[in-house]
């Protein structure tokens, strides 16, 4: 059993920080404003939730007894709340600063013969 | 270079002076044998006399609060006030710079729509986060004895709720929820629960914020309890103050003074 957590455990942090590591490389590499900020909130988001997750199950190696271990249900009840938490507020802030851009009038960039339908949709630019 | 910018150069210069030979004096950090952690010859070190015997006097298992909000509470009772001071400064100047003597008008805008599809992603996930948020500034307020925390801290917790409510959607809803007159009356109310706590003492004939003469008052166990109680009683008044004093910074900046539509 405590093997069993353990590989969950370990699969989740190690799947967050793939997560957040590509996050932060799309963050460099992404060519304009709202495709950097889409790899980060995206990375951000799922990283933190699974890197949570993550630690929540790994809780379950101290859990033994409902009578005795009842605190370590109420540790991972507040790393479950913390991920929910996350959930809402991440891809919230992003949508938010995407908006903020949007709003800004900065200009998305678009690929040669790519089909470019910002001046029909909006007439913003 | 203007005369006073030249003033107040040699000023800071000065200040600065002063303060750097002043720390030229300290003990090393985390020195063992300076006095605040050995005490000086002839008597016991205050730190060592809060770490061993806070508990038994106060009754608060968090040595921070206790040490604050007891031992030095008169300091803690001016720190208050000079958060106060701070708000009524900043009106004091918006007042005069701004447009402050205006009118107000308050438009009855619907509270998150504001005729902008935008904003109801914000407005949904701040209205759903608001009440958890405020929710856990008062644990805050109200577990400083136990846990790190207290009135500073979950204050601005509360304010901070209303202020993303004042971002989330505008101005004028967060002020239908915590209105001018409302803020101002909260500041003054947490001062002077605080200062009343102190005045019940002398009252009681003792000193000023002697908490453990309020037994009587509160009808707990012994004076020990009536400390711990009186505690959180001011943290309380600190926490009114905080909140009322910060959210009203904010309305108050972001508007210029006018509290129209700020930001």
């Amino acid at each position: 059993m405590s093997l069993f957590i353990d590989i969950i455990s370990w699969i989740a942090i190690l799947g967050g920080s793939f997560f957040a590591i590509t996050g932060a490389i799309g963050l460099f590499r992404f060519p304009d404003f709202y495709s950097r900020t889409h790899a980060a909130g995206k990375g951000d988001t799922l990283s933190s939730f699974l890197v949570i997750l993550g630690f929540a199950v790994y809780q379950l190696k101290d859990f033994e007894s409902f009578s005795h271990d009842w605190p370590v249900l109420l540790v991972i009840l507040k790393l479950l709340a913390v991920s929910v938490f996350i959930f809402m507020t991440s891809p919230t802030s992003t949508h938010a600063l995407m908006d903020a851009g949007w709003e800004d009038k900065v200009k998305p960039e678009i690929g040669e013969g790519k089909p470019n339908h910002l001046n029909d949709d909006c007439g913003k630019f | 270079m203007r005369l006073s910018q030249i003033f107040a150069t040699i000023a800071v210069v000065i200040t600065g002076c002063i303060l750097l030979y002043g720390v030229s004096d300290f003990p090393g950090f985390g020195d063992p044998h300076s006095p605040a952690n050995a005490g000086v010859p002839g008597s016991e070190s205050v730190s060592q006399y809060f770490i061993t015997e806070s508990y038994g006097d106060t009754k608060v298992p968090n040595l921070v609060t206790s040490v604050l909000a007891d031992y030095r509470g008169y300091d803690t009772m001016f720190e208050t006030v000079v958060i106060f001071a701070a708000g009524m400064a900043i009106f004091a100047i918006l007042g005069a710079v701004g447009g402050g003597g205006q009118p107000r008008e308050q438009s009855e805008e619907p509270f998150f729509v504001n005729g902008d599809h935008s904003r109801i992603i914000v407005g949904t996930t701040c209205r759903l986060l608001v009440p958890v948020i405020q929710l856990f500034a008062l644990y805050v307020i109200g577990h400083g004895h136990y846990s790190p925390g207290g009135g500073f801290q979950g204050g601005v917790i509360l304010a901070a709720s209303f202020i993303i409510i004042a971002l989330s959607s505008n101005l004028n809803a967060a002020l239908r929820r915590l209105s001018e007159a409302n803020y101002l009356r909260i500041a003054c109310i947490g001062i002077l629960i605080y200062a009343g706590f102190g005045v019940l003492c002398q009252v009681l004939e003792g000193n000023f914020l002697d908490y453990g003469l309020l037994q009587p008052v509160l009808l707990t166990d012994g004076p020990e309890m009536a400390r711990s109680h009186s505690m959180l009683g001011v943290e309380i008044g600190v926490a009114f103050t905080v909140t009322a004093i910060m959210f009203a910074i904010y309305a108050n900046l972001s508007s210029r003074g006018t509290l129209r539509d700020g930001l």
